[in-house]
């Protein structure tokens, strides 16, 4: 290779391996700005300013959806099997939604700890399987059912 | 190994060796485009969610994943053109990038279908997926524009190849802003071996074949626009003038 050229692709490797690292840094102190939504512990935990408007993502807990049956007002429980926030909401919901579906919900905290959704939407997780596959699995009593959105965080 | 990359630089060459490669990529995109459809759209099975909604992910999944090919291969065009000056490589990196917005434009398409359905909502600015993947339409746009913007062709061509070469890391963005933050999109789905696990062979065997496809595509309609390309700026080379005289 001659030498300018040598210059050349020495210059192109350093800018890009330049903006790499900016971008990484940047990326990693955006962290929770990017994040979709917050999990129950890290409600729990109080990471959520007092009467702010937020996005809460986790499992629909098995058993807890209860419907009115004059309105369309629902409450359930979300979970990520560590903790809780109960949820009220009241609209359409997607067809995606049932228990030990994930779930992303948006709204606010009341006083009594009620998370008072005004949208919810259904999170897909990665599995996809024939309805033939699912009832062999669930007869097996094998648990491939929805992993936890959001993982570790 | 320096002559035959030198070699390849020479549009010539490349429209020669293109047009004996042509038909058979084509056949081969038929043939793969044609399998994966019909199977991809009407004999893959349901997902026990999802029905037969599931489907459209057949599209998306290959063609958004076709969609990421197009910066690296724009750096890679365009180091070539910074380094080493070859005309073809600006040649194939204008028409990567008009094609590569079109990618991204039906990914995002085929991508709020579905997801109109299944999440309830056709777009999320909160995804970081999501708006990664707007991003990087609005970025070819970009480099689409610029090239269009500027008059001196040598200047646009080192302009745009800068541009894509900057625009790259917006690849590893769009693939790992599923893994890095939370997001309404799923993960990648593993695939299994196993037909009676999910993710098995009935599903992702089909997706495959369309991958396949989709790529055939993508190098069909590059060498394609390529080739008009060079006919257009090599017009006053005495190989093209032959070559019309001739047909």
């Amino acid at each position: 290779m001659k030498p300018h050229r040598r210059k050349k692709l020495g210059i192109i490797l350093f800018i890009a391996a330049g903006l790499s690292v900016a971008v990484g840094f940047t990326a990693f102190a955006l962290k929770q700005n990017i994040n979709m939504f917050y999990t129950p512990t890290q409600v729990a935990e109080g990471e959520v300013g007092v009467g702010l408007h937020f996005r809460i993502g986790g499992m629909v807990k098995t058993g807890t959806v209860l419907g009115a049956s004059d309105s369309l007002k629902v409450n359930f429980v979300t979970t990520d099997f560590v903790s809780d926030v109960p949820i009220q909401y009241e609209g359409i919901l997607p067809d995606l939604f049932r228990e030990g579906q994930g779930i992303v919900a948006e709204g606010e905290m009341d006083a009594a700890g009620v998370f008072q959704a005004s949208r919810v939407l259904a999170k897909h997780d990665e599995n996809f399987m024939s309805p033939e596959v699912k009832a062999a699995l669930d007869a097996s009593g094998a648990t491939a059912d929805n992993h936890m959105p959001g993982g570790e965080n | 190994m320096w002559v035959w990359f030198s070699k390849l630089g020479s549009p010539k060459w490349f429209y020669e060796l293109s047009g004996k490669w042509l038909p058979w990529l084509i056949a081969a995109m038929v043939i793969f485009m044609t399998i994966g459809l019909v199977w991809g759209l009407v004999f893959l099975p349901p997902d026990y969610q999802q029905g037969f909604t599931s489907r459209i992910l057949i599209v998306h999944v290959a063609v958004a994943g076709t969609s990421l090919a197009f910066f690296p291969l724009m750096l890679v065009a365009g180091t070539i053109t910074l380094v080493w000056r070859m005309k073809l490589a600006d040649m194939v990196a204008k028409h990567a990038a008009i094609l590569g917005a079109w990618f991204s434009f039906i990914t995002l398409a085929t991508g709020s279908l579905w997801g109109s359905v299944m999440w309830g909502t056709w777009w999320e600015w909160t995804d970081s997926r999501l708006v990664s993947m707007l991003f990087q339409l609005f970025l070819l746009l970009g480099v689409i524009s610029l090239r269009s913007a500027l008059e001196d062709s040598e200047t646009a061509a080192k302009a745009c190849a800068l541009l894509s070469i900057v625009g790259c890391i917006n690849v590893v963005i769009i693939k790992y802003s599923v893994e890095w933050w939370n997001t309404l999109h799923q993960v990648a789905s593993p695939v299994s071996l196993d037909p009676s696990s999910p993710n098995g062979p009935q599903f992702w065997i089909a997706t495959l074949i369309m991958i396949v496809a989709v790529y055939l595509f993508l190098s069909v309609s590059l060498i394609l626009s390529t080739r008009n390309e060079i006919l257009e700026r090599e017009r006053r080379s005495q190989w093209v003038q032959d070559l019309v005289l001739k047909n």
